[in-house]
């Protein structure tokens, strides 16, 4: 051998045992749980360096925070969570005078809006009035009566929900209106707590908001991360298996909150159009990039009829929609047949032609 | 360069770009280890205890939550919540858990109870 080739050979040694040296320096994991919006949050963020990714993660659960605060409906009104809420000022103000809030609530409430007259008012953000008398969050939640539904049902309009783009300003029209953003703040907020990772340099991440799920980059096999999608009537069972790359889960079911009444189920998820729990699906998952728009719509096609559902979620492009209808049938839309395993088992029925 | 040599280095050459390939790439040559399954018991987001969750096994004990004391019961390879303070007992209505990924949570007390080892899944959207 002459002098060259042994560099040559030296030099191929040292690519690779710097590559492999590289592989071995494993990732650094750190995972953080928090109690927050009435629910825990787990965020599993990897990088190089710890203080970076801890930074990161800090930075993630801040921005968490500020969403919960400025979305909070229901702390008491004197303290300081009431007055730092938009929401809860907004609701004060109902029927009185236009409100100035922060960008993300107006964020919110605009995208509300659009998906409001998208569903043709199946999906509805002044639903708190009806809200506030089933009780879900209280200690006795109960059945209210037809004539206290349909009176309160009165204010649920979002037409008379004021959006003043130019003047930051948000009004409700009629005095005991109130909007109720439990069924976005959440998504919302994961979405931002991802991009707060992402600027702080994180490239892959999970964040878990009480099932809620949104994934950044792949899993530590370098493979999709592997997200199961809980069977609605076995609580220790998942249906069905997805790959989730860069991308959310998000599910509405009929089983998280609930109370059962002379032997009848009423969860939380109610139909702003008769007041009462929407009746069609026990389950729906959306997949989406945006856990904010994934929540929105697990809310929607939950409510909507399957059929109906189905045909909003094909028009949409990047959308993805799994479910499990109220009679028992597992129906999704096309794309995911491609990735998806589903362990219906002889608990659902499954027609992939669907 | 004798022809020895080239061979011998476009031998190298193929063997640390395959050895690349494999520790980058989508498929592990190293299977995943098994790892024990233990619950991991946390309150106010402070680390209580880790158990083993191991047949035979059985064990309780009181965790100190935000809004007074919890009752852990442990049945070899499964965890409950025996008894909580809330008003709400959404975590003793939960049962028994046991398989990697489960999770108990108290909201009033800010007790969760996970449960670690290898799972199936990375998480469930629920």
């Amino acid at each position: 051998m002459n002098r060259k080739t042994g560099l040559l050979f030296v030099a191929i040694l040292l690519i690779g045992g710097l590559a492999t040296l590289q592989y071995f320096r494993r990732s650094y994991e750190y995972s953080s749980d928090q109690f927050l919006m009435d629910t825990l949050v787990s965020i599993k963020a990897y990088g190089k360096d710890p203080s970076t990714v801890k930074r990161a993660v800090a930075a993630a659960y801040a921005e968490m925070h500020r969403i919960a605060e400025l979305a909070d409906g229901f702390p008491q009104p004197g303290t300081a969570t009431y007055r730092s809420s938009d929401v809860c000022r907004i609701n004060e103000q109902a029927g009185k005078k236009p409100v100035r809030v922060d960008a993300d609530i107006m964020a919110m409430l605009l995208l509300a809006k659009k998906y409001n007259q998208m569903s043709d008012g199946a999906f509805d953000v002044t639903i708190g009035p009806v809200m506030d008398l089933w009780g879900f969050g209280d200690k006795n939640p109960h059945v209210p009566s037809q004539e206290q539904i349909r009176s309160a049902l009165t204010l649920v309009n979002s037409n008379d929900l004021m959006i003043d783009e130019q003047q930051h300003t948000v009004f409700l029209r009629r005095a005991g209106m109130k909007l109720d953003l439990g069924a976005l703040a959440k998504g919302y907020a994961t979405e931002k707590a991802i991009q707060a990772l992402k600027k702080n340099g994180i490239r892959k991440a999970l964040l878990d908001a009480g099932g809620s799920i949104r994934v950044l980059g792949v899993n530590l096999r370098n493979a999709p991360w592997r997200i199961g999608i809980k069977d609605p009537r076995k609580a220790d069972a998942i249906v069905a298996v997805l790959p989730l790359q860069d991308a959310s889960a998000v599910t509405s079911g009929d089983y998280y909150r609930y109370f059962e009444a002379g032997g009848k189920r009423y969860h939380h998820i109610l139909d702003p159009r008769t007041g009462y729990p929407a009746t069609s699906n026990m389950s729906v998952t959306v997949v989406t990039q945006d856990a904010g728009l994934a929540d929105i719509l697990s809310t929607v096609f939950f409510i909507l009829s399957p059929d109906k559902a189905l045909e909003m979620a094909r028009k949409m492009a990047g959308v993805e929609l799994f479910m499990i209808t109220a009679d028992g049938h597992i129906r999704h839309t096309p794309p995911l047949l491609s990735g998806i395993e589903v362990k219906a088992g002889e608990s659902y029925l499954y027609d992939q032609g669907r | 360069m004798t022809r020895a040599d080239k061979i011998l280095l476009a031998g190298l050459l193929l063997i640390s770009l395959l050895s690349v390939a494999v520790l980058y790439g989508r498929f592990s040559i190293f299977p995943a280890k098994a790892e024990p399954v233990q619950a991991v018991i946390t309150a106010q987001g402070k680390l209580v205890r880790k158990i083993y969750l191991t047949e035979g096994v059985n064990s309780s004990l009181v965790i100190q939550g935000r809004v007074g004391p919890a009752t852990v019961e442990v049945d070899g390879t499964r965890i409950r919540m025996m008894g909580a303070p809330c008003t709400g007992q959404v975590c003793v209505k939960e049962g028994w858990i046991g398989r990697p990924g489960q999770t108990i949570v108290c909201m009033p007390g800010e007790i969760l109870i996970r449960i670690e080892g290898a799972a199936p899944v990375d998480a469930v959207t629920r």
